[in-house]
């Protein structure tokens, strides 16, 4: 009897199992069409609150969905949040465009202006976030990118994902055209002035230009400007409490954008007093000139190498020697 | 030119000038060679004469090899201990140029009856070299401008840090020999560009294919050459000279540059040397539209002309492209390539990104290991643009290209180095010149630079001659006085010339101090200084090393991270899995990933490896920084590239993204092999009172893991401060089945207890398996 009894509870039991099962399929099934088609429209998904709770948080789901939340609008002032969308779009649009398109992987975003409240139910008071939301189950410590550490750049934006989902995605960069393009217009320009002056062409004879230009590629080099480039230095430094301003960097490795502008001023006076000092031979002026004209070079060259010599000084610490200036 | 100008006031001179002049310039250059001979001695004299760092031990190795076994085995020379499994073919991966330098010297002082150690040869190679080079860069930049100004150079760079820096005694490395090279190739290349003589070009070539054994660094010449030819064609400068010389040393260069195994089929196959080809073509094309135009009209050709050669570049261009898109032209390779695409290899290949030489430079190195050079030398960029030539164009060239490629990586300040000594040289003697030209100019002018020669050498031997100095200067000064209608007075010249005099000796004394500062430490040997001065020398890598050689079984595998792997096959003699010849990243990555997993994952990864020892470099308790602890990431980092399931660098930061090996890092970072290595009974030693025992003095921290055990390896030898720590991998153990089978009892016994309560235990099952029976029906269903 007992036995029989079970036997019904458990028929009665995955009936019910059975129902809710189908139920759910025809739950995920609808979602998926929606993400689908909308995903069809766009690579990434918008969506607001009450969406994000339908088709992210809601429980039945056999689909990854990679959210990011940003402020876009300009009033935000979110300078990051525009460029993490724009390489949040091209790790969308590869997914979308690649071969192995399927639909349980999607991405979606939300706009803080859309919808605040995925904020603060998340507890997030910063943007730009992204975030994994797997099929099944919580979003963990590890579902949340390290945006701090590791950047948002598109290629780490599908490493991340191929952490989370095991799925691949090769990023595919549109070919950034403007580069191109600009040289192609650069060359442009400088093709018709020289068509337009094709009569005249002494001035590329003129040497002053093409010193001027290499000698400018030589100081921009030499004063670290590649360094500034390739590691993104702050401006100048502003000590917080204090609010002091600090122009140099007080350690040799490091510097910032205004130092080296510093560097460059200090390098192109020693050079142009060195240049005077020569061309005051040339000159046809009378000697008391020339004197004062050879003197004022000679200043010149002492006084910024010893400026230079100092801001060294203060750089490399236990460096013993000054010139003229401490 | 200058030249010229100075001919007549030469032949002014009281006796036989030419004679003086030239005893002159060899005694200044022969000063000059010493002078940066024995600055460059710095190192031996602290520690004693031995070979630094990390390269120069296999180049050392490598070497002595050559010496015992000949050319040809060497050649040969498959190196079955190094890359463990793998091995390394060192006759084909190696460019010979270093070693067979240092072996003709040993065969030729041997024969002599000059019984002397190859090891010897290998310190003093750099310094020798640096002799040749202050030569090299005489007859350039005399080519260039002027004799006087060839003096300057050639005293420039032989004491510049920028040089000194990879040519101290004990350096034995491919650039200490390269620059001598690059720079007599240079001088040859202009030679043959004013003569138009196959002769000189053929010389050149000769010299290109010394570089091209000698250094990687080749490919800067055979692209700038060819942009030297390309810029002059642009400019209208087209001649015989230019077609003769360019095509002598194209085909000649090649063919020679690909009898070096190293480098093979490279110069035909590769994009980087697709430049030198495409302009050879061009010039065919250039010299042929020549040939034409005898039988054409002016006009008629004009058109033609022009048409033509866009079509000839074009197609040039665009045969390259397609060859490189077909598959024959590799394309750039990955280091070549980030010069140009700056974040590349931070991106793409982090070993490359993780070597300190390949960081973009910050102005500090530049005015560190240039001085008052760097300031003065855009200068005489300006002076040659003004008096320009077409050997003239090639100097500029060369210093707007490696003012850039110097600011991307600070290794390649060293082919900077060069030109603005030269171009530094030609703004300072045109100065001097004007400044101090009375009617005996050119003595005085050679007076003046013997002057500061001697100021160079002053601070090697002692300052007396300063004095003596100042009262040549004085006769001089009065000597001016007698000229008054010079345009500018001699009061102004004298300061002048005392002025620039003075910012002399201050960059002599600069690169006195940063040479003897930064520059001459071998890195195997470190020294540090008491209070009182007095000084304490670490000898704790040999003492490893030699331990390794003396107490290890022949055959036995080293595993380290690859910085030591040269260190470990030079002085310990065995067997290594990786090493500074990062050719394999996968390998590498194996390492990494051995040392940053946990113990037990990493045993599995030595027992499939064969490691015998680990070798760990541990600076806590002197507080050496460039321990492996620091490196740690780069090892985390490199693995993560290759085995991204099982290695991830966001686990060994703590959740705030730092770093620490305190009780605060990750547990993973506090367990991995590296640790444990590392801090293995550090938590018993307490090194002050000050301080809790296991404080690390590198990081400044306490420990956080301090109390453990190690289970697969065990610790063999500890150095005397512990710099360096060597462990066993032991061996498989014989019993260890035998301990599961008991554990396995055990269990069995229990479960007899177990059993009596299984009534209890079905019935939780019941309650708890609903879930787990709900799911697999689900599953079932779906």
């Amino acid at each position: 009897m007992r036995a029989l009894l079970f036997v019904c509870i458990f028929l009665i039991f995955e009936q019910y199992a059975e129902c809710a099962a189908k139920k759910k399929e025809q739950v995920i099934a609808e979602k998926l069409e929606k993400l689908t088609e909308w995903s069809n429209r766009r690579p990434i998904v918008r969506l607001n609150g009450d969406k994000f709770r339908q088709y992210v948080k809601s429980v039945p789901k056999n689909y990854s969905v990679i959210l990011m939340l940003t402020a876009l609008r300009p009033e935000r002032q979110c300078m990051v949040c525009k460029q993490a969308n724009e390489e949040f779009n091209i790790v969308a649009a590869s997914w979308r465009y690649s071969q192995q398109f399927s639909n349980n992987l999607f991405f979606a975003m939300v706009d803080f202006d859309e919808g605040s409240d995925v904020f603060t139910s998340l507890k997030l008071n910063s943007a730009p976030v992204f975030m994994h939301f797997p099929p099944s189950g919580k979003p963990k410590k590890g579902d949340t990118m390290d945006i701090h550490r590791i950047g948002f750049s598109a290629e780490q934006i599908a490493k991340f994902v191929s952490e989370r989902t095991d799925i691949h995605i090769r990023v595919f960069r549109p070919p950034n055209y403007v580069g191109t393009m600009g040289v192609l217009l650069l060359f442009i320009v400088i093709g018709g002035l020289l068509y337009l002056k094709r009569n005249n062409l002494e001035f590329l004879y003129n040497k002053t230009p093409w010193g001027v230009a290499s000698l400018s590629i030589i100081f921009a080099m030499t004063s670290g400007q590649m360094w500034n480039h390739i590691r993104g230095p702050p401006f100048m430094h502003k000590n917080p409490q204090t609010g002091q301003i600090m122009y140099v960097h007080n350690s040799s490795q490091g510097q910032f954008v205004v130092e080296t502008y510093i560097v460059i001023f200090l390098n192109a006076a020693v050079v142009i007093g060195v240049i005077l000092m020569n061309e005051v031979q040339h000159m046809k002026a009378d000697a008391g000139k020339k004197r004062i004209l050879a003197l004022v070079g000679l200043g010149v060259v002492v006084l910024f190498f010893s400026l230079l010599l100092s801001v060294f000084r203060q750089k490399y610490q236990g460096y013993p020697y000054s010139f003229l200036i401490k | 030119m200058a030249d010229a100008g100075v001919k007549p006031e030469v032949k002014n001179l009281l006796t036989n000038p030419s004679g003086w002049t030239s005893l002159l310039t060899f005694f200044i250059l022969s000063l000059a060679c010493l002078a940066g001979f024995s600055s460059r001695l710095f190192a031996v004299i602290r520690f004693e004469s031995i070979i630094h760092e990390f390269d120069p031990w296999f180049n050392y190795r490598a070497t002595h090899y050559m010496v015992t076994h000949g050319f040809y085995n060497f050649l040969n020379w498959f190196d079955d201990t190094a890359w463990y499994p793998l091995g390394r073919i060192v006759g084909g991966t190696v460019y010979p140029g270093l070693m067979v330098t240092s072996g003709t010297i040993h065969w030729l002082l041997n024969l002599l009856n000059i019984p002397i150690h190859i090891r010897d040869i290998c310190v003093f190679l750099a310094p020798m070299f640096s002799g040749l080079t202050a030569i090299a860069t005489y007859l350039l930049t005399k080519e260039l401008w002027s004799a006087g100004a060839g003096l300057f150079a050639a005293c420039f760079i032989a004491i510049v840090p920028g040089y000194i820096s990879r040519s101290v005694a004990g350096s034995y490395d491919n650039e200490g020999i390269a620059i001598f090279a690059l720079m007599f190739t240079y001088y040859l290349w202009i030679k043959s560009v004013k003569t138009g003589t196959v002769y000189w070009s053929m010389l050149s070539s000769l010299a290109y294919f010394y570089m091209v054994s000698a250094w990687g660094g080749y490919v800067f010449i055979i692209n700038l050459v060819p942009l030297h030819v390309f810029v002059l064609i642009l400019m209208g400068r087209f001649s015989r000279r230019i077609y003769v010389a360019y095509t002598t040393f194209y085909i000649v260069g090649l063919v020679l540059s690909m009898q070096i195994p190293f480098v093979g089929f490279q110069p035909i196959r590769t994009s980087e040397h697709m430049a030198a080809a495409g302009v050879f073509a061009l010039l065919q094309a250039y010299a042929a539209l020549q040939y034409i135009q005898t039988y054409m009209t002016k006009t008629q050709f004009r058109n033609f002309f022009l048409l033509a050669l866009a079509g000839a570049a074009g197609l040039v261009f665009l045969a390259v492209i397609g060859l490189t898109w077909l598959g024959y032209i590799a394309p750039w390779s990955g280091r070549f390539y980030s010069l140009w695409d700056t974040g590349y290899a931070k991106i793409h290949i982090p070993i490359i990104a993780s070597v300190s030489e390949h960081q973009p430079t910050t102005w500090v190195s530049f005015f560190f290991d240039l001085h008052v050079l760097i300031a003065v030398f855009p200068a005489g960029v300006w002076f040659v643009i003004k008096e320009i030539n077409d050997e003239r164009v090639f100097i500029i060239l060369y210093a707007v290209s490696a003012s850039y490629f110097a600011g991307v990586m600070v290794r390649l300040m060293l082919t900077l180095t060069p030109v603005v000594c030269v171009l530094a040289s030609i703004a300072l003697s045109k100065t001097f010149e004007i400044y101090l030209k009375d009617e005996q100019t050119k003595e005085e002018k050679e007076k003046e630079e013997e002057e500061q020669k001697e100021e160079k050498n002053d601070k090697l031997y002692d300052k007396a001659p300063k004095a003596k100095k100042k009262g040549e200067e004085r006769t001089i000064e009065k000597s001016k006085k007698k000229e008054k209608e010079e345009a500018v007075g001699l009061n102004v010249k004298s300061i002048v010339i005392i002025a620039f005099l003075m910012m002399l000796m201050l960059f002599a004394v600069h690169c006195t101090w940063v040479t003897s500062n930064a520059y001459s430490s071998p890195s195997i040997v470190l020294a540090t200084y008491g209070q009182d001065g007095t000084r304490n020398i670490l000898d704790d890598f040999r003492e490893a090393y030699y331990w390794l050689r003396q107490n290890t079984h022949e055959k036995s595998r080293v595993m380290s991270w690859w910085d030591y792997g040269y260190q470990i096959a030079g002085m310990g003699n065995r067997t290594t899995l990786v090493d500074n010849n990062t050719w394999n990243n996968s390998h590498i990555a194996l390492v990494g990933k051995a040392m940053s997993s946990n113990e037990s994952a990493a045993y599995e990864i030595m027992r499939t490896l064969d490691v015998d020892y680990v070798l760990v470099i541990f600076g806590g308790v002197i507080g050496y920084s460039g321990d492996d602890i620091n490196k740690f990431l780069w090892m985390v980092r490199i693995a993560e590239g290759e085995h991204p399931k099982d290695i991830r660098e966001s686990d060994y930061f703590t959740p705030q993204g730092e770093f620490r090996v305190d009780a605060g890092g990750s547990k993973t970072l506090l367990n991995c092999l590296m640790y444990k290595l590392c801090y293995y009974r550090f938590g018993q030693l307490q090194l002050d009172f000050r301080t809790p025992p296991g404080f690390d003095r590198t990081r400044n921290v306490e420990i956080g893991n301090k109390n453990f055990d190690l289970r697969y390896v065990e610790e063999a030898y500890t150095t005397e401060h512990w710099l360096v720590r060597i462990y066993k991998v032991k061996d498989m153990e014989n019993r260890e089945e035998k301990k599961l089978s008991k554990k396995i009892k055990r269990k069995a016994s229990r479960k007899t207890s177990r059993n009596k309560r299984g009534s209890i235990k079905n019935k939780p099952k019941i309650v708890k398996g609903k879930k787990p029976a709900k799911t697999t029906n689900k599953k079932k269903k779906n």
